[in-house]
């Protein structure tokens, strides 16, 4: 188990820096002008480049990658010139390691980005994941133990349904008629449960949340009626049922904990997705979580944000990979860590 | 898409408020206007899609958020009235100052006295002092970006580094200092300010623009600062502001309304609660709606097109004005012989561009790129004399009698949307009758950057523009000069690449100019010379479609800058 776990992180880390190197090389690649959009019009060659000096640009890619990576180690101090920083210690940002960085966009660190949209996305996450997996293995179980009948039938054409629809039409079909048109729900603005309380939190986040979760949940059911068939047809099920044990002792401690294998599998990988941010949803919602911090970093050319952003999702799903390898192990007996 | 188009618009037009609009910016809708007083008190919610870029005054750009600002929290030593009539609303109006400035020596020089009794939120005086510091942070380029230090950086009176920058860096560094300190020197509190040429209309400068705003030295930590809010006006900033989010704005106790003159800051809301990154079709569903706080909600987000169907449902709570810009078309001088450009010019169906982009509320015909709200606007009589659908069959003339073979190949070039696409494909048809074979070439974020590059190869393109402040020496210099555009391995504004000796000639002597008129009168000329050299084809003025709660009192905006004005609205019918 150690050995295999020194392997993975091993392996997540080269993952990481070369994934940063890349979206360095890309970022410079991009024909768009950061210095020059930063600047704004009426700007001279001169001011572009000192523009340039004060957004960190203006050293070449590799440098601005090495000290990127050292600041992942060490920390770093902003502004880069040292001789600013001595000459006007005022203006020092100090960003402790792991540092991803300084957005001159936003005027903070990265990690204070990352720390005010973090909670953000992972409320949305979490909570969606409960509905979806709830209420997706569930219908997939009722869909399996009926399987050929009408209401099987109806809880597959209706997930096939929900499964087309893109997470954008869900978002804003709700926001447009559930709170504006028909003022059933009042429009979702996220409130930390510090600020609110659990109430306010939850009922700021069903919205999203079920936006989030209804395609999702349309996968889940079909997934799980599938893994729940192909375990029920096991030759040990039958045993388990010839030995007298009752139907839902068998479903639950035989059936579903072979079929849950895969399930725990595909959830761990999707939550882990949405943990890097769940895009349209915070968009459509205005939810300033990590996924609606990416797109305005997109759209504003902010390389600190975006590479920070990109080597946190990216250890997200390296990390929830390894959670998901080691689960496999604990839920089903017959797979060892090697 | 037609977000993407405001972005550019935003991002060349970028000082709006300086742009000044004329009487004609009022809707013509007056008689259905509200004409309600507001009331004292209440909470006004104000949506903003994008969120603001900067509270700092020093990097503030872009005309609404400088609006902002001046109504609720900075004043400066002149500023803008809010009257709807142009002409008085391009005047500056005395605020920290006791006078709107005297200058001296051609418009080289220029003083100014603080007014006595002028706080700080935390109680302490406005001093000479923190006005010339907040000038000198200007000067550090690499800490203080995105903001129009451009015009002070080549006015005040220090001496230039071998890249043309001034010698002085600003207050961190220090580096020059004592360059600066002579430039700029407090008595007192007359402040005075020395420029290395005349500046005849600085005070329109400075009302337009933040770049002079008065900033307190130990609140200044550069770009740490960029979302502090130290407030010398009517409201105060009540714990941070969050960039996604937006903040609070309270009364600011220590205003005292007794030493600001100006008809700008009523002040009605007793608290004003800025929503950032709200859609701006979510915005406009639920004030149209009016649903809970919507009710109370404004926003400088322009009503989208798709919601121009909604309107005469909602005329009380509705404002039409023209904007600041202007759009144009450009052309390659060095490229498209002139008689090309003079029949492209003439078969421009402007009547169909508007018609695609959303018809008369959407737009009103151009006949300049200076706005008509700029003082000493006049409209270009050549491209007055251009029907507004185009005449292909003059243009044809025009080609036949040049001897330029047809089809003669155009590509125009333009920021992608949905709703540029139907423009330019009006466009595409008067030209193709007028005998061109016409290629529509959508670009993305990567348009304005490509149009920059010398050796761009492109034959027509669209821009837009927005002055400043109200005065075509910050429309016709910035977009044609070509000693000020083209260095630096860039084009600047000068996308067409024109280089016209008699037309920097006479931007030449409209800036040793030492009077206003004289000047103005230079610039028409300028600009004739422009229509003559056909550089450029004037589209359109864009128009603003305002519409808030039905609790809100808006019933004018400004002719300095057509936004909803925080200095005028105030609540109705007991708020929300």
């Amino acid at each position: 188990m150690f050995a295999f776990l020194v392997r993975r992180v091993f392996a997540g880390v080269i993952m990481l820096i070369v994934m940063s190197l890349v979206v360095f090389g890309l970022f410079f690649a991009s024909p768009v002008d950061v210095a020059a959009f930063a600047c704004g019009k009426n700007c001279s060659p001169a001011i572009k480049e000192q523009t340039r000096k004060a957004l960190g640009y203006d050293d070449p890619t590799l440098v601005q990658w090495k000290d990127f990576m050292v600041g992942i180690a060490k920390g770093r101090e902003y502004p880069n010139d040292p001789e600013l920083r001595e000459a006007a210690p005022q203006l020092v940002a100090s960003c402790d390691a792991p540092c991803f960085g300084y957005s001159q966009v936003n005027s903070r660190t990265v990690n204070e980005e990352i720390s005010k949209a973090f909670p953000i996305t992972v409320s949305l996450a979490v909570v969606a994941l409960i509905i979806w997996l709830t209420v997706g293995i569930a219908l997939g179980c009722i869909a399996a133990l009926t399987k050929g009948s009408f209401l099987d039938r109806g809880l597959v054409g209706i997930s096939l349904v929900f499964y087309a629809f893109p997470t954008f039409f869900i978002g804003l079909l709700l926001l447009k008629f559930v709170s504006i048109k028909w003022g059933l729900w009042d429009i979702p603005e996220y409130t930390s449960i510090a600020d609110g309380g659990v109430g306010a939190w939850l009922y700021n986040l069903i919205l999203p949340s079920v936006t989030l979760a209804v395609v999702f949940m349309a996968a889940y059911v079909r997934m799980t009626r599938a893994f729940v068939l192909e375990a029920m047809s096991e030759d040990y099920i039958r045993t388990a049922h010839s030995k007298g044990l009752s139907r839902g002792r068998v479903l639950r401690k035989h059936t579903l904990r072979a079929a849950l294998t895969p399930l725990v599998t595909m959830a761990g990988l999707d939550f882990a997705g949405l943990l890097g941010g769940a895009i349209i949803t915070e968009y459509v919602f205005n939810f300033n979580g990590l996924g609606k911090l990416a797109v305005d970093a997109n759209q504003n050319y902010d390389l600190p944000t975006i590479i920070g952003l990109v080597v946190l999702a990216a250890s997200f799903v390296i990390l929830m990979n390894i959670i998901v390898d080691v689960l496999y192990a604990v839920i089903d007996p017959r797979v060892r860590l090697g | 898409m037609a977000s993407k188009k405001k972005r550019m618009l935003a991002v060349t037009a970028g000082a709006l408020l300086a742009s000044t609009v004329l009487a004609a910016c009022g809707s013509g809708d007056d008689d259905k206007k509200s004409e309600g007083a507001g009331e004292t008190g209440g909470t006004l919610y104000f949506n903003v899609e994008k969120p603001i870029d900067h509270w700092d005054p020093q990097r503030t750009y872009v005309g609404t958020d400088i609006s902002k600002q001046s109504r609720l929290v900075y004043r400066e030593l002149v500023t803008f009235g809010t009257s709807e009539d142009a002409v008085e609303s391009a005047k500056p109006l005395p605020d920290l100052a006791t006078d709107t400035g005297t200058a001296s020596d051609g418009g080289k020089v220029w003083q100014f006295t603080l007014r006595d009794g002028v706080k700080w939120e935390d109680g302490s005086d406005i001093t000479c002092e923190d006005l010339k510091y907040g000038l000198s942070r200007n000067f550090a380029t690499d800490v203080i970006v995105g903001g129009p230090a451009f015009y002070i950086l080549s006015y005040l009176d220090i001496p230039a580094d071998a890249d043309g920058t001034p010698q002085y860096k600003g207050p961190y560094t220090k580096k020059g200092q004592d360059l600066f300190d002579k430039a700029v020197t407090c008595d007192g509190k007359t402040i005075t300010y020395n420029f290395n040429k005349p500046w005849p209309d600085f005070n329109l400068a400075i009302a337009a623009l933040h770049f002079a705003s008065p900033y307190r030295a130990e609140k200044d930590q550069g770009d740490k600062s960029n979302y502090s809010v130290f407030s010398s006006g009517p409201y105060k900033l009540e714990g941070t502001w969050e960039k996604e989010s937006g903040g609070t704005f309270v009364r600011n106790p220590e205003y005292d309304k007794a030493t600001d003159d100006t008809d700008s800051r009523n002040a009605l809301p007793d608290k004003i609660v800025f929503k950032m990154g709200t859609k701006l079709e979510t915005t406009y569903d639920a004030i149209l709606a009016n649903k809970g706080d919507a009710a109370c909600t404004v926003s400088d987000n322009r009503l989208p097109p798709s919601k121009f169907s909604e309107i005469p449902n909602v005329q009380d709570r509705y404002q039409n004005p023209d904007s600041p810009y202007a759009d144009y078309l450009w052309f390659n001088t060095k490229k498209l012989p002139l008689e090309v450009r003079q029949a492209l010019a003439m078969a421009t169906n402007r009547e169909g561009w508007i018609a695609a982009g959303g018809g008369e509320r959407a737009y009103t015909p151009a006949y300049s790129v200076v706005n008509p709200a700029v003082a000493g606007y006049k409209e270009v009589p050549t491209y007055k004399d251009i029907p507004l659908a185009g005449d292909p069959d003059a243009a044809k003339k025009i080609l036949d009698e040049a001897g330029i073979k047809t089809p003669y190949k155009i590509e125009i070039r333009y920021p992608q949307s949905e709703t540029a696409d139907k423009q330019a494909a009006a466009l595409k048809d008067t030209w193709d009758k007028a005998g061109f074979t016409v290629t529509l070439s959508p670009e993305g974020d990567v348009y304005y950057s490509n149009i920059q590059k010398p050796d761009h190869n492109y034959d027509v393109g669209w821009a837009g523009w927005g002055a400043d402040w109200p005065s075509p020496m910050t429309v016709l210099p910035p977009l044609f000069d070509s000693r000020a555009n083209i260095q630096g391995g860039s084009l600047g504004q000068d996308y067409g690449k024109y280089e016209g000796k008699a037309f920097n000639d006479k931007i030449t002597e409209a800036q040793n100019a030492t009077d206003l008129d004289t000047q103005i009168t230079l610039l028409q000329e300028a600009d004739q010379i422009l229509a003559d050299d056909m550089v450029y084809m004037p589209l359109e003025i864009a128009k603003f479609n305002w519409v808030t709660g039905k609790n809100v009192d808006f019933h004018t905006t400004p002719g300095s800058n057509s936004f909803p004005d925080l200095g005028l609205i105030g609540l109705r019918n007991g708020g929300c």
